[in-house]
């Protein structure tokens, strides 16, 4: 009698290990929340154009297409690693529509990025207040959202981009 | 370079604990006695080696190494720069072996046991060593070379800049990893069967130790969550704060346990089983704070190939651990007669009361886990739970506790008992008096009563001792009532501060004067600063009490630039009986809304710990 108590804690131990085990498999990630904008309309706003200050586009007139939102920053050590990812995306993809957000940054200093590290974009809007960020809930830069033709963000992913981030987890929202 | 060095002295302190197992496995030569220590003390050198590399590379901002680079940046103070060796995952890692190796070193020190149960037990320590060295090695070395050149790194996490956190980890660490060498202990006096008196006066003098640096750390951490926080509380049941309070409870219940098994000769199976259990409770907290599979304040950066690795790891040691406890676990002949009203009795309910309170929590902690697993759904166990099961479990054991004093070890017989049986009821008229005469709460009476019978009751004992000793060595015969104290005098802090806190929200302008209680509170002015590597909204209040000045308060936001976040620094003013507890919340209109918590009788919990800390040290040095 007891000494069946004794095989208690190593039962138990068994018992954690393996619910813990099958959590882990199931590959599920908690320290991603999900976002409270996920598969809600994207909030309107307007965007300054980079390169000019004259030229304003609401979110509103871009509907029809699939987009990519991308936050950068001159000042982002990430962004520069992810950037050239962009070039491919562009490629492989033709349709998307890329925007970029130059998220709480010097004007200039975003331009001269863009030009050094060349401009994959189909469009370059500016935010250095980080308003749209707010409306969007950024809190870290890079961060990467896909809106779908209907306005409707599908996708939302935090820090850079990997290759193997798009080939495997891009391809079911951007086709 | 830097890095490389790192890397080396870890790979030469991981193949010098390789040395020191199978030294000791040739052991019937003698002349591999002398190789035994010199690997020992080699590891510990390649692997302060490491860790003052790892050191040097935060302090000279070397963004070549990752972990530098992701976690630091060069406008930040230097004393962060430093601390921010172990403000991350693989840091923190190299810290925990760091404490290992110096633990196995300055337990070979020990001459009290005998020669083979203190090598089996370094040897022991060794096998852990080399686990988790190499977890570190192949999922989170700290030495990677980064991969992109950059000259400025991202900044460490804005919430840990902060003196109380930044030895928060390593004090936590010295108490959390030490169980490691509890476990070495009881794993080499199981297998030699050498559980004997030396044996239990050594592992009684080390569990002290790591129990009441665990105690330090989770009360330094929880006082940082007071302050930096600002949500005017010190403790959230949040799961990390619960993963540390298991082991701290298990721990708690192994240092009075072996007070026992030292006057009775009983129990040592129970001694070796809470000797496992608490390095187990430390890998599990470990495994599930690292792998991200609890979702805390503490975010680690998440990794399921960490956390497949800690946990069999965890897998491994324990079940290891509870297999040689299956088979080899000491008979005792005597058996225990838990009728008898003496303080083996109390201690052995009161042990069982604290099992079941770990128990409570490691199953609020990992029922998420289970019911995802099973169901899909996910859910999160919050305080409502913890409050409305541990406290009430914990209950009994406080009673005991305050009757405990009065009991004597052996027999059946009650000491003096008059003069307790009178206090008690002194104590308790005046309790009911003073709560019926103002605001009655049945939580807040029972807390307070129980606080004051406790501290009532070691007074008594103190004083019946210092009559029996006339004074003599006061610390040293009364080291664990006076600890007792501390408890009471925490329980009454922990009492109040959570059942009587009141808060207060208002909207106040430059100038303005708002009322809060007997404290009245102005707004001198608002002010931003611009600092080193943040902007700070800096609120100057002026604060009187019935009129009279009392002091500055300041209460601030900052936003650090590199890692834009926000963080709010609440302003105390400490008063001995109440704290008063200033948060500066948000612009509307021109007027800032702010909230002020008055906490009552927090100190008390932070005098409480220092008690409680102090006189177990006390505990270690006597003979």
């Amino acid at each position: 009698m007891n000494k069946i108590f004794l095989f208690v804690p190593l039962i138990l131990v068994m018992l954690i290990s393996i619910f813990c085990l099958v959590f882990l498999l199931q590959g599920k990630d908690p320290s991603k929340p999900p976002s409270a904008l996920l598969y809600k309309n994207l909030p309107d706003f307007d965007i300054i154009n980079l390169f000019d200050d004259a030229d304003v586009i609401s979110n509103k007139d871009l509907k029809g297409r699939i987009m990519l939102i991308n936050f950068f920053a001159s000042w982002c050590s990430p962004c520069k690693v992810e950037h050239p990812l962009f070039f491919e995306i562009k490629k492989k993809y033709p349709n998307i529509l890329l925007i970029g957000i130059d998220y709480k940054d010097k004007q200039e200093e975003a331009i001269n990025y863009l030009n050094t590290m060349g401009n994959p974009y189909d469009y370059v809007g500016m935010d250095n207040k980080g308003l749209i960020g707010l409306e969007l809930g950024v809190f870290g830069l890079p961060e990467t959202f896909i809106v779908n033709s209907k306005g409707i963000i599908t996708y939302k992913h935090l820090g850079p981009l990997t290759k193997k981030i798009i080939t495997n987890e891009f391809a079911p929202f951007i086709q | 370079m830097i890095s490389l060095i790192g890397f080396s002295g870890l790979i030469l302190s991981f193949i010098f604990n390789v040395i020191v197992i199978v030294s000791y496995y040739y052991k019937i030569n003698q002349r591999f006695n002398h190789i035994f220590y010199l690997a020992l003390y080699c590891s510990l050198f390649f692997m302060c080696l490491s860790f003052f590399a790892l050191m040097f590379a935060y302090i000279s901002s070397d963004f070549s190494n990752f972990n530098v680079f992701q976690n630091s940046h060069s406008s930040k103070p230097l004393l962060y720069k430093i601390t921010g060796t172990w403000g991350n995952h693989e840091g923190s890692m190299l810290l925990w072996l760091l404490i290992m190796s110096l633990y196995n070193v300055f337990f070979s020190f020990n001459i009290t046991l005998e020669d083979h149960v203190r090598k089996l037990t370094i040897v022991f320590q060794s096998f852990l060593y080399l686990c988790f060295s190499l977890f570190v090695i192949l999922t989170s070395n700290p030495f990677l070379v980064n991969s992109i050149d950059s000259n400025e790194g991202l900044g460490l996490n804005p919430i840990l800049q902060d003196p109380a956190l930044a030895i928060h980890p390593p004090v936590l660490y010295i108490g959390y990893v030490g169980f490691s060498l509890i476990l070495s202990l009881a794993l080499a006096g199981l297998i030699l069967n050498q559980l004997d008196n030396l044996w239990i006066q050594v592992i009684k003098r080390w569990a002290m130790f790591c129990w009441l640096m665990l105690t330090g750390g989770i009360a330094l951490g929880s006082y940082w969550a007071y302050y930096e926080l600002g949500w005017g509380g010190w403790w959230f049941w949040d799961p990390v704060e619960n993963v540390s309070l298991m082991p701290w409870i298990t721990g708690l219940a192994l240092v009075h346990s072996l007070m026992i098994t030292k006057q009775e000769q009983l129990l040592k199976r129970w001694v070796v089983f809470l000797s496992i259990l608490c390095f187990s409770l430390s890998i599990l907290g470990t495994f599930l704070v690292r792998s991200g599979i609890l979702t805390s304040v503490h975010s680690f950066a998440a990794d399921a190939s960490r956390g497949i690795f800690i946990l069999i790891l965890f897998l491994t040691i324990t079940g290891f651990s509870f297999i040689i406890f299956i088979l080899k676990s000491p008979h005792s002949n005597k058996q225990i007669n838990l009728l008898f009203i003496n303080k083996t009795s109390a201690l052995i309910i009161n042990n069982i009361v604290m099992l079941i309170a770990c128990i409570t929590i490691l199953l609020g902690t990992i029922y998420p886990i289970i019911i995802e697993v099973l169901t899909n759904k996910r859910m999160s166990v919050g305080a409502p739970y913890y409050n409305s099961t541990v406290l009430p479990i914990l209950l009994p054991g406080f009673l005991i506790m305050s009757i405990a004093p009065m009991l004597s070890w052996q027999s059946n017989k009650l000491d003096k008992i008059k003069n307790y049986i009178y206090i008690l009821i002194v104590t308790s008229i005046l309790t009911l008096l003073i709560t019926y005469l103002t605001k009655f709460n049945i939580w807040g009476f029972t807390g307070t009563i129980l606080g004051l019978w406790i501290i009532a009751a070691s007074l008594l004992s103190i004083l019946h001792n210092c009559l029996k000793y006339k004074f003599k060595k006061f610390f040293i015969y009364n080291n664990a009532l006076i600890a007792h104290m501390g408890v009471g005098i925490m329980i009454i802090g922990i009492t109040f501060s959570s059942i009587f806190q009141t808060k207060n929200n208002f909207t106040i302008q430059t100038g303005e004067i708002v009322n809060s209680g007997q404290y009245s509170l102005q707004l001198k002015n608002l002010k931003i600063e611009e600092k080193n590597n943040f902007q700070e909204l800096l609120g100057i209040f002026l604060l009187h009490k019935k009129n009279e000045f009392l002091t500055t308060i300041k209460s601030s936001k900052r936003y650090y630039y590199v890692s834009k976040v926000i963080t709010t620094e609440a302003g105390i003013y400490h008063d001995w009986f109440q704290d008063f507890y200033l948060v500066l919340g948000n612009e509307k209109n021109n007027k800032w809304s702010i909230t002020i918590y008055h906490n009552p009788l927090v100190s008390f919990i932070w005098i409480g710990v220092m008690i409680m800390i102090f006189s177990g040290m006390v505990g270690i040095f006597k003979r």
